[in-house]
């Protein structure tokens, strides 16, 4: 029997805020166990927890990158539960007052998968099992996290995946996040039940815990819906628990009964007092966003004339698109400057960290040199890719490598010596363009820019040779 | 009764705390009291404590919060000194169950 997907994503987005959400310690990764710690974060009695105010203010980003409406009160909540990751036994969390509700992100398609919800908690601590024991370490406990949570309008594997791809896209670029799976920055859990097409009712849902890479969460929709689709053809009933993924065999198995979230109690921290943010705020934080990447890529292709796939390089990491946007500015041409980027400099760049960081070893305005030089047809287009090569090796301007001498190209004269050489030299090609293999030119255009290291205008060339040549 | 031994049975359990029966009896008198107690101030305040809450309760501007400025963390020691710790780590024997 085919069924519907209904399926949630809720994601947890590590801040890059240098401290705690409650307390000044360091969030740097690693470190030696437990001494990124102090009172609060070990939640000693008598502690009082601070509300960190960059913490605010990133999830208020994150809301307005996401179409979120901002509540301007907001408190946060006492969510309780026993467990020696959680050294209060309870984590200060949102509730019922979240700082961001109601917005959206966009698919491909048009079709919109709503956000719930944005709220802002601490992280546990890390916990090691070994011989018996559990061994704890409080460096992550109190690191500042936004909980995103969306509604449940996803229905196929492929969405699930672009959702979370296009939020991580999203933290990354408004800077709030680095968003590294793999490293536990971003982790999202996936909600998922099946309903016969049409039915109003949802069905019996499962949450996938702990995803930590896209095309994990795309296989585990893929997964976990077949194995809800069996049992319910089976004429069995699908039980509400906790699974998890398991890669190495791309299959969902139970993890552990979860408890109803009223079992949580939450209740408002007495600790931490209610706070409010006034719009003049919101409007100043709003202001701050960058150009977010999917209006950037609209812009790119209807604007700047680029065809869809090289916008959608550019636009997709920040440093790139700011590289690129500076070196128009200076002046460059977009055609060039988006092929040499895309052709030239991410030949360097082979892994998405890398083209994220783009570290490059020139500016905007050294690259928009280059690009000049090739737009105004002073260096062909082989010369700027080699020139622009070295010049990324080395981070030395376009100076160092082409002299003005080079510049001045190649005079009629030489260029007419050179195809009667290039004729003389390759008598059977000569025969071969005459039988009208057409093709056969190429070997004298490949002498001429051989001999002048490629900077010879190759129409001037290819009119004289065919002059010289004849009919 | 403001509160039943069921519910209190149900606090020790997601408390990770077992109790004898003689016990859970006790506590369920002494928490009903304790409620009742809680209960007086509800009762004294008009609107009851939604009220404090939404009304009563001081509120921080964005202003107030604090900044994002690293302190320096406590020496592992300090932080290890009341607890069984074992290489940095605090350490904890797992329960059989
Ligand atoms: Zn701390």
């Amino acid at each position: 029997m085919n069924y519907e997907i209904v399926c949630g994503i809720e994601t947890h987005i590590e801040l890059a805020t240098k401290t705690k959400i409650f307390c000044g310690c360091t969030t740097e990764f690693g470190g030696e166990p437990n001494t990124h710690c102090c009172p609060v974060c070990t939640g000693q009695p008598g502690t009082l927890p601070i509300l960190n105010q960059k913490v605010v203010e990133y999830a208020i980003k994150a809301g307005l990158a996401l179409n979120c409406k901002i509540n301007t009160k907001s408190h946060m909540d006492r969510k309780n539960y026993v467990y020696p990751d959680l050294p209060k036994a309870y984590q200060i969390s949102q509730y019922d007052e979240p700082l961001c509700e109601k917005g959206y992100i966009e698919l491909d398609s048009g079709k919109r998968i709503g956000i719930t919800r944005i709220h802002i908690e601490e992280d546990a601590g890390k916990l090691v099992h070994e011989n018996g024991y559990t061994y704890i370490d409080y460096n992550r406990g109190g690191v500042p996290l936004i909980e995103i949570v969306s509604e449940p309008d996803i229905s196929s594997a492929e969405e699930a995946r672009e959702y979370a791809e296009k939020l991580q896209l999203t933290m990354r670029y408004i800077g709030i996040s680095d968003c590294k799976m793999q490293e536990g920055s971003m982790r999202c859990d996936v909600n998922l039940s099946l309903r016969k097409p049409g039915d109003p009712n949802f069905g019996v849902r499962t949450e996938i815990k702990n995803i930590n890479s896209l095309s994990f969460i795309q296989k585990a929709v893929i997964a976990e819906a077949e194995r809800q689709a069996d049992i319910l053809d089976a004429g069995g009933t699908v039980v509400q628990q906790t699974m998890r993924y398991d890669e190495a065999t791309n299959s969902v198995t139970p993890m552990r009964d979860k408890e109803n979230s009223d079992d949580y109690r939450y209740f408002p921290d007495p600790d931490i007092l209610r706070f409010c943010i006034d719009e003049a705020k919101v409007e100043e934080i709003r202001a701050s966003l960058p150009e977010l990447p999917f209006a950037k890529l609209r812009r790119y292709v209807n604007d700047l004339g680029l065809p869809e796939a090289t916008a959608k390089q550019i636009s997709r990491y920040r440093k790139v698109a700011e590289f690129f946007e500076g070196a128009l500015a200076e002046g460059a041409s977009v055609k060039n400057a988006a092929n040499l980027i895309v052709g030239t400099i991410f030949s360097n760049m082979d892994t998405e960290e890398e083209k994220e960081l783009f570290a490059v070893r020139i500016s905007a305005a050294q690259f928009a040199a280059l690009v000049k030089l090739a737009d105004e047809k002073k260096i062909n287009i082989g010369v700027a890719q080699s020139t622009l090569q070295k010049m990324l090796e080395s981070g030395k301007p376009v100076e160092e490598f082409i002299k003005p001498e080079d510049l001045v190209g190649i005079s009629d004269e030489v260029l007419e010596n050179l195809c009667r050489e290039a004729i003389e030299a390759n008598p059977r090609a000569v025969d071969d363009v005459r039988n009208g293999k057409d093709k056969a030119i190429n070997v004298m255009f490949g002498y001429i820019m051989k001999k002048t290291g490629g900077k010879a205008d190759i129409r001037k060339a290819e009119a004289l040779l065919r002059k010289l040549i004849g009919p | 009764m403001a509160i039943s031994k069921a519910e209190i049975e149900k606090l020790a359990k997601l408390a990770k705390l077992s109790f004898s029966d003689e016990e859970l009896e006790r506590f369920t008198a002494e928490f009903d009291e304790i409620i009742a107690f809680a209960d007086t101030i509800n009762q004294s305040i008009e609107g009851g404590t939604e009220q404090i809450r939404s009304v009563g309760a001081r509120m921080v501007s964005f202003d107030d919060l604090r900044p994002d400025e690293v302190m320096p963390s406590l020496p592992n020691e300090k932080i290890l000194s009341n607890v069984e710790g074992y290489n940095g780590f605090f350490s904890v024997e797992r329960s059989k169950k």
